[in-house]
């Protein structure tokens, strides 16, 4: 194969990645990176340029407004996900989420406790039985023979009872009785001993929490997708895993028609543990699938006849868990196998196992993952061995003095810090010589000949590692589709890459690009609003299962005429498949992707075809039978609603009611003014009428009198007569005060004095900047006018502080008076001045009195500087 | 409260986000369009600057949209790069070097080559290691343009220089040499950087090769082939290759440059070129190379259907075995490969195969396939039978020669 006879420039550093930290956000996006001249034609006129990334690339649609089930749930597997609350404290977690801290605390002692109460034979069987004649549970009092041979346990029981009641409860302490008989018998009461229990869980937990955060065991996926030989045919099969533990391979043929379906029931085969991943390749007209499981892998064969059926060839086992499983395209029954010990096989079904490699420890740096994986490359004795920290390739003939690293997480691929290999991938069916790598951050493409500086590579903004990849090749001046896809998120991006131009005699190599936007296909969890509408508590269940996990990743290519269309796969966690379609029209040239709304329905009014209804339809209802069949299956017990209500009552009205075109409307318009609704209702007619206001009677309390006024819509008027009537009471108190202190001023110090006469002076501000009365707080029903700046509300604090009172311009004279008082103050005890509240006869703002609405903006605060003159 | 408020405000500015990243990743640009107002909005009231480098962020979306979405109109897309120039002041080079890609591809050559020379004058604050390597890219680039025109006016003067009428080819000329000096500065100082600079070192040793520097341009290609900073480029090894072909150079020195790219690449297409030379030659050690430059090109996937590389293999066989010297030679050859060999080489599938799309292919390798594996060989016997069937002669010669030498087979496996 040719290598591009130039390659776009880029600068090339070695040593660790410089850069810190994960990508910043939308960092994929806008660049170009890099151009070169188009073509070797620059001698007839202007020279054309090529980017890197946004050249044109195909556009493709998505047919379905969300993936389809392709075949019947697999009822029978129905595994809760594990959630972080399941096996962390939840005090540590509450406080986490507050603090936004990311350590974690595992709740070793509840799931000790778990295991006790859900396995009380394993843990306990043998002294419980041997013991249980001398325990009593009872509530009567032991009779006086037995009383030396049994002890009476019923205290202790209703001591444990109490301490699960105040779970939770801060002061929680210790119960003498309960710690004793720990005490006593901890070290004989256990089945088995209980450091060594506790060790095992604790082992256990730390891994379920490591498998939360990042779960690196489906790796490459456990979906594949067998063409028929003969390209035309429209039938191929599918391997999956499924049954109640995800143990059985299921080989099913199916029809790519419009949608497709499966024909006739599958080949299934059981095994002796949950499959991981299925991987595939196409051999010398055979195809050859390999199935990994934790300890066990395996390898099947399919001739390339359509129905004949698959033979399994080999099986071994593996004392540490296997975590990848390839198969050469190139040599019929040969994988490659790698363990988590570090070692790596060349598995050969005619010639058995070939070890290449063991090494615990990681290639570039140190890391403590033991995840390895290898791949073939172009050269069938050649195998690529991948850790987390990069890519080596080792000659299987010499694995020990023939390697050369291919790719390296480090400044030479431009890397970031804390970036680690995901998944590689040899992507032989499109170039022969080409890898893909991804990281959590990007994706790369690398070429053997040039190893360590990648021919292509892209941040792909992905919420999760890409842990699925597939490759659909493109003949000829088309681009090559990979499909990346994630397990936890379910996200499933299309990508479309170049290698060769378009010219005479098929073109020819030219450096990679990019080519066409990055696209984003359904996932599973999005066809959750297509399903029927389902009871809530059912609604859950449902988006629960649908969310699960991805599994796995096929898509096959259907060319039919012009018309292609690109059915991708994917699996979830528990085995139900879903496919959706992409189609492209071929007979246009790659034209730019108009991809606009004008040429395609937004998802929120695209609908699901019939033919996906009902699809959907039959999927939910096979569910629900197959759960009520299982009765461990969480799925509650429900009335049928027709017991409730009469068909007619059930009926839906056709279209939406008048009155709910009036509220949206109504909403549309508000949003279009950017106000805000004022009343749900339609104005007058429907208003219901006004009950009599009560007469107000002598002693109303104030709520109620307002509660009164605003029901009858004079609430403003009220609000009005009120601050005037509590001026007039505020003013009366404050004269009340004043007297108050002068009797209480002969006792004082100077310095107490000192601080009354601040405390005064505060007091001072509160009444003399007041000038009209507020305006009643907004009324819901009427739009205000906007309040004017100097009586919007104020913290309190400045309206108290005597500087804002300067700003905000007090007369000048009320100034001189200030300053006569101050100075007065410090000599001896003066003569207190009228309030000058009452001098200018002005209202003032009752801040802090009466059940006003303003109490929410003031009360609630602590007062500074409270007067604390006569108290 | 106010840490929740905050915390809310910097929830939905990530919602926002994510709904500009769905949007774009289901090429509904003018929905992202939308959502990136309000997120530009978002971004304009919030102090707490915690964020990366917002303006980058407003700039890759808002470009990336405006690729898509403004259908291709430079005009739209100058202003608000213009705009975004001004705002991202560190990121400043970066900006002009897209803005200047995105020229380029839009043939916008001399505004790009405007855009260039603006950028390089530009300075702000302290210069950091980034903006060094991106000025010096930008320099590049600029050079790179200045040897397109040079080249253009070098073809003028080309073609107008045999008519000889009156053109006025002094000042094309001065033109031309004043776009040498600029493009060779530029482009001369970015190749002594480790990188991978095929484009440029490409222009710069054309410009040397055109004024007669050849030494100097040896010397460049040398110090880009052979320095050890700069990664493994085959590219390189087969510029320096050609260059030495081109003047004259003497077979050996053309094999030692074609022997160091096969160690690197064995399956670099050249192999073809560098076991014909090979075969020539008179040295034995020579041919013998060739035999094992054949064999290791064959070992890779790629050129299993090569019918040039097959033909070059069965000539080179067929030349041993028939002057039934070096034998010993195939025998070294097939030991490491006659485990793989045949089932990757020669299935009954592949002979199948072979025969119904590339029926001079097949005749090749069943010439390779009878000598190495004898005459029983499930491809040999399946593509002489079919070649005989069809009344061809060349596939009964090809049994003849076969049956012929069917010890031979004995000694290389034996």
């Amino acid at each position: 194969m040719e290598f591009p006879a130039a390659l776009f420039p880029s600068y090339f550093s070695a040593g660790p990645p410089r850069e810190e930290g994960g990508p910043p956000p939308a960092v994929g996006w806008g660049e170009h990176g890099q151009v070169m001249e188009a073509g070797p034609c620059h001698r007839q006129g202007e020279t054309a340029f090529v980017p890197r990334r946004g050249g044109l690339g195909e556009s493709w649609e998505p047919a379905d407004a969300a993936a389809v089930p392709l075949l019947p749930p697999n009822a029978s597997c129905w595994i809760s996900p594990l959630v972080p609350q399941d096996i962390l404290h939840s005090s540590v977690l509450r406080r986490k989420l507050r603090t936004g801290k990311s350590t974690a605390t595992l709740d070793f002692a509840k799931q000790l406790g778990h295991f006790f109460v859900d396995h009380p034979e394993d843990a306990f069987g043998s002294l419980g039985q041997l013991l249980h004649q001398n325990f009593y549970l009872g509530n009567s009092k032991l009779r006086r023979q037995a009383r030396h041979s049994t002890i009476r346990l019923t205290a202790l029981m209703e001591e444990i009872d109490q301490l699960e009641a105040r779970r939770g409860c801060p002061q929680r302490y210790i119960i003498p009785r309960l710690r004793w008989f720990s005490h006593l018998c901890r070290d004989w009461l256990f089945e088995v001993p209980l450091g060594l229990l506790a060790d095992c869980v604790h082992e256990e937990l730390l891994q379920q929490w490591a498998g939360l955060l990042f779960d690196d065991s489906p790796t490459g996926g456990a979906l594949t997708w067998l063409p028929p030989e003969d390209k035309g045919a429209c039938t191929g099969r599918l391997v999956y895993p499924g049954g109640q533990a995800m143990n059985s391979l299921y080989f099913q043929d199916v029809v790519l028609e419009d949608l497709p379906h499966a024909r006739g029931s599958p080949v299934q085969f059981e095994l002796n543990g949950r499959i991981r991943q299925v991987a595939s390749a196409w051999v010398d007209g055979e195809d050859f699938i390999g199935v990994r499981s934790d300890y066990h892998c395996g390898v099947w064969r399919v001739p390339g006849r359509m129905g004949s059926a698959p033979t399994p060839l080999q099986v071994i086992r593996t004392d540490v868990p296997a975590s990848c499983l390839t198969v050469s395209p190139h040599l019929p029954g040969e994988l490659a196998v790698c363990t988590q010990s570090g070692a790596v096989y060349l598995w050969s079904v005619e010639t058995g196992l070939c070890r290449l490699r063991r090494d615990p420890q990681t290639m570039f740096f140190r890391d403590h993952s033991s995840w390895r994986w290898s791949d073939f490359t172009a050269h069938p004795r050649v195998l690529s061995c991948a850790d987390r920290t990069g890519l080596q390739c080792l000659d299987a003939r010499a694995p020990e003095r023939c390697h050369f690293d291919l790719f390296k997480v480090g400044e030479e691929a431009g890397c970031r810090q804390g970036e680690r290999v995901v998944l590689p991938m040899y992507l032989g069916r499109a170039h022969p010589s080409q890898h893909l790598v991804t990281t959590q951050f990007s994706v790369y493409i690398l070429d053997e000949r040039l190893p360590m500086v990648p021919v292509l590579k892209w941040t792909h903004m992905m919420k999760a590692p890409p842990l699925f990849a597939h490759l659909t090749p493109g003949g000829p001046g088309r681009s090559h589709k990979v499909l990346l896809g994630t397990s936890r998120t379910q996200e499933l991006l299309l990508l479309q890459y170049q290698g060769k131009r378009w010219g005479f005699r098929g073109g020819s190599q030219s450096a990679c690009q990019l080519v066409g936007p990055p696209q984003k296909l359904h996932s599973i969890a999005g066809c959750l609003q297509h399903l029927p509408v389902q009871l809530p508590h059912h609604h859950r269940l449902l988006q629960q299962r649908l969310s699960l996990p991805a599994a796995g990743l096929a898509a096959v290519l259907q060319e039919d005429g012009p018309r292609e269309t690109l059915m991708v796969f994917q699996l979830s966690e528990v085995g139900d498949i879903f496919c959706q379609r992409l189609t492209h029209e071929a007979a246009q040239p790659p034209s730019p992707t108009k991809g606009d709304e004008a040429t395609q329905p937004t998802p929120s009014l695209a609908v699901p075809s019939p033919a996906a209804a009902l699809r959907y339809r039959r999927w939910l209802k096979a569910l629900s039978k197959a759960c009520r069949a299982h009765p461990q299956n969480p799925w509650p017990p429900t009335f049928s609603q027709k017991r409730l209500f009469t068909p007619r009552e059930l009926e839906t009205p056709a279209g939406p009611s008048a009155l709910h075109q009036q509220a949206r409307q109504q909403l549309r318009q508000a949003m279009r003014e950017g106000g805000r609704i004022q009343r749900w209702d339609t104005p007058a007619p429907q208003r219901p009428p006004l009950p009599q206001p009560l007469e107000p009677a002598g002693g109303l309390e104030s709520l109620s009198a307002r509660l009164t006024a605003t029901w009858s819509g004079d609430w403003s008027q009220w609000w009005e007569e009120r601050s005037s009537f509590n001026m007039a009471q505020r003013q009366r108190a404050l004269r009340e005060r004043r007297r108050r202190q002068k009797q209480a001023r002969g006792r004082r110090s100077l310095s107490a004095s000192f601080t009354s006469s601040l405390t005064y002076q505060s007091e001072l501000s509160e009444l003399s900047d007041t000038v009209p009365p507020p305006p009643p707080p907004l009324s819901p029903t009427a739009l205000p006018q906007e309040a004017s700046g100097s009586l919007s509300p104020m913290p309190d604090e400045a309206l108290l502080s005597s500087q804002s009172l300067r700003c905000r311009g007090i007369p000048k004279e009320r100034r001189k008076t200030l300053r006569d008082y101050l100075s007065v103050c410090a000599e001896g005890p003066p003569e207190p001045p009228e309030p000058p509240g009452s001098q200018s006869g002005q209202a003032c703002i009752p801040l802090s009195q009466g059940p006003s609405l303003s109490q929410a903006s003031s009360a609630s605060r602590p007062r500074r500087k409270r007067p604390r003159m006569g108290f | 409260s106010s840490c929740e408020h905050k915390l809310n405000f910097k929830k939905s500015k990530e919602v926002c986000l994510s709904y500009i990243q769905d949007a774009m990743l289901q090429k509904q640009w003018k929905r992202a369009a939308e959502f990136l107002t309000f997120y530009v909005e978002s971004l304009e009231k919030d102090f707490s600057r915690q964020d990366v480098n917002p303006s980058e962020m407003i700039w890759r979306i808002g470009a990336e949209i405006l690729w898509h979405h403004s259908h291709g109109s430079v005009k739209e897309f100058n202003s608000f790069i213009e705009q975004m120039k001004i705002l991202s002041v560190k990121r400043y080079l970066k900006v002009c070097l897209e803005h200047v890609f995105h020229l380029l591809c839009h043939g916008l050559i001399d505004e790009a080559y405007q855009t260039l020379s603006l950028a390089e004058s530009w300075r702000f604050g302290e210069q950091t290691a980034v903006q060094d390597k991106e000025i010096k890219l930008i320099q590049a680039y600029r050079g790179l343009l200045d040897y397109y025109s040079w080249s253009k006016k070098k073809n003028i003067l080309l073609e107008y220089g045999e008519c000889q009428d009156g053109f006025d080819d002094l000042s094309v000329e001065q033109e031309m040499h004043s776009c040498f000096r600029k493009a060779a500065v530029n482009l001369k100082e970015i190749i002594k950087v480790p990188g991978v600079w095929d484009l440029f070192v490409k222009c710069y040793v054309d410009l040397l090769e055109f004024y007669g520097a050849h030494n100097e341009a040896r010397q460049v290609l040398n110090e880009y082939a052979y320095n050890s900073k700069f990664p493994a480029n085959p590219n390189a090894h087969v510029y320096l290759y050609e260059f030495l072909k081109r003047h004259g150079e003497s077979k050996k020195s053309l094999i030692s440059a074609l022997k160091i790219l096969h160690d690197i690449v064995p399956s670099h297409e050249l192999m073809i070129d560098f076991n014909t030379m090979l075969q020539k030659s008179k040295k034995r050690k020579n041919r013998r190379l060739g035999l094992e430059v054949i064999f290791a090109a064959l070992d890779y996937a790629g050129w299993k259907e090569n019918v040039k590389a097959w033909s070059c293999l069965a000539r080179q066989v067929k030349q041993i075995v028939i002057s039934e010297k070096h034998l010993d030679w195939i025998k070294q050859e097939w030991n490491s490969r006659k485990d793989w060999w045949p089932a990757f080489h020669f299935s009954r599938y592949l002979a199948k195969r072979n025969w119904q799309k590339n029926e001079s292919l097949s005749y090749e390798k069943a010439l390779v396939a009878g000598i190495l594996l004898g005459k029983e060989c499930k491809y040999f016997k399946y593509v002489s039978h079919q070649g005989c069937k069809a009344q061809m002669k060349r596939f009964r010669v090809l049994k003849k020669f076969v049956n012929k030498h069917s010890l031979v087979y004995l000694r290389i496996s034996g």
